[in-house]
């Protein structure tokens, strides 16, 4: 039996647990047996509602069964498992305690090697673990609801922040302006599809431009950052405005051809800043490959847009499929495995940290 | 007491936020109310140029909900009540983070369950493209 790391990953909406072993090949260093995520959707389908209650005690009730639903899958057991991963931090402290206060304990009863793991290394290792290693240095863009940040890897393992959103993440924009338009929850996929029918320069947003540092923080070069709160403003301004000369009562009753444009422009306007920098980042640093990872990476303009550019770069780009690119247990599992692998183990006194760097 | 500003960018929006940060003290809570892009997250942003934390680390709490910025004259938490709703509010344990030193400023009050009392209230109204009107009501009682 090869080495099995457990992958536990708690830090916001969803409770997963994965076992993930090792293959033994270095160029694709690890393979997934089960990779189960409880995601509120399911929760809510389940208990036939919404549940009144935030996701730490979601955690609290679910990380039992799916940890236990990831061995039946996976048809293994506690003995087959050579160490514990969890995810430490960026999160809710309470969400994380739980999946650390799980690892914790079962690594001790257990006397197995305990690995704390950062939320986006776990995020940069599902390109790995999906995709085999990557070439070095690689450029990496982690985007979803929460982050949107650029790394550069030079060695398996070494993650070196280039950028960073300075006010919303980009899957914040997307729910933000789908709420706008009266599309539903998640914002993402719902944007993505009404986008296809409409024309992405009907409207034209403005564009980033952060040609210079954050007036705030002058200290820092800054020209790999991102922003997206004015665009949102943006979008909320143009709709109050078509509202207003439309005679509507309210967004809500745009037509939907109008909506369709709202979503392609503004899905335009976000896809194209992130493959831009994407592409600043990787020219600068000299990259070898680039991968995208996270829930945004689902995006069908953003996957086009992406490998149109990358191959006109003469770059390889590896994005996750659906399964890893959203949260989940088997790229912390991975990023455990990365870290083990290195000599990083963590004391019983691993704790959750709210802000936690990489 | 309450005063009112207009502001004429998300920099001068910050600004205001950087005197307001001067008089906070432990346990003070700002709230934040406005439309979406209306600067409360550049509010904030002024509120760590104030208390000395690195403005750069201040970004959106939307989807993690909480943020904790350290390493200034007190720590910020920042809460991002948007996706809740009020029945949700009272588990993320406002109050304790409230009592727990450092400074609570909340987006998206309105999703409380009950006034936040003694807390000081800032309300952002779009009035222009980057032009912003600001109320600061100050129910510190002090």
């Amino acid at each position: 039996m090869p080495f099995t790391m457990l992958g536990v990953e708690t830090s916001c909406d969803e409770t997963s647990a994965a076992l993930v072993s090792e293959t033994g090949d270095p160029s694709h260093p690890w393979r997934i047996h089960a990779n189960v995520v409880a995601s509120q959707v399911a929760l809510h389908r389940e208990w036939g509602g919404v549940v009144p209650e935030l996701a730490s005690r979601q955690h609290l009730r679910d990380i039992c069964r799916v940890v236990e639903a990831a061995f039946t899958e996976a048809g293994l057991t506690l003995d087959d498992v050579g160490g514990v991963a969890v995810t430490e931090g960026p999160g809710l402290v309470g969400s994380l305690l739980v999946g650390v206060s799980f690892a914790k304990s079962l690594a001790f009863a257990r006397g197995l090697p305990l690995v704390g793991v950062h939320h986006l290394a776990g995020h940069i290792e599902s390109i790995v673990l999906e995709h085999g290693e990557m070439l070095l240095p690689a450029v990496v863009l982690v985007v979803s609801g929460g982050h949107t940040s650029l790394y550069r890897v030079d060695s398996p393992g070494s993650y070196v922040r280039l950028g960073r959103t300075r006010d919303d993440a980009a899957g914040e924009a997307f729910d933000k302006v789908a709420k706008l338009i009266g599309l539903g929850y998640p914002g993402g996929p719902a944007i993505d599809r009404l986008a296809r029918q409409g024309h992405e320069r009907a409207i034209r947003f403005p564009k980033l431009r952060l040609t210079h540092a954050d007036r705030n923080a002058p200290d820092l070069p800054g020209t790999l950052d991102f922003s997206f709160s004015g665009l949102k403003t943006a979008v909320l301004r143009h709709v109050t405005a078509r509202v207003v000369a439309l005679g509507l009562e309210g967004p809500g009753a745009l037509p939907e051809g109008e909506c369709a444009d709202i979503a392609a422009s503004f899905q335009w306007a976000v896809v194209d800043t992130l493959v831009d920098r994407l592409m600043q980042a990787a020219a600068a640093e000299g990259a070898a490959s680039l991968g995208i990872a996270g829930g945004v990476s689902a995006n069908s303009r953003l996957r086009s847009l992406a490998t149109e550019r990358a191959g006109a770069a003469g770059l390889p780009l590896s994005i996750p499929s659906l399964a890893l690119s959203t949260d989940n247990a088997a790229m912390i599992a991975a990023a455990g495995l990365r870290r083990l692998r290195a000599g990083h183990v963590s004391g019983w006194d691993l704790n959750a940290h709210a802000t936690l760097a990489l | 007491m309450s005063a009112e500003r207009i502001t004429r960018s998300a920099e001068q929006t910050s600004a205001v936020a950087c005197d307001l940060a001067r008089s906070l003290v432990a346990g003070d809570v700002v709230l934040l109310s406005g439309d979406l892009g209306a600067g409360k997250t550049a509010f904030v942003k002024g509120l760590a140029l104030g208390l000395g934390v690195a403005p750069e680390d201040v970004s959106s709490p939307t989807f993690a909900l909480l943020h904790e910025y350290t390493g200034g004259r007190l720590t910020i938490h920042h809460a991002d009540l948007y996706r809740l709703a009020p029945e949700e509010v009272d588990d993320l344990g406002l109050d304790e983070l409230a009592e727990s030193g450092g400074v609570l400023a909340i987006e998206w009050p309105d999703r409380l369950t009950r006034p936040w009392e003694r807390a000081v209230d800032v309300t952002l109204t779009h009035a222009g493209e980057t032009t912003r009107r600001i109320r600061i009501t100050d129910g510190r009682n002090r």
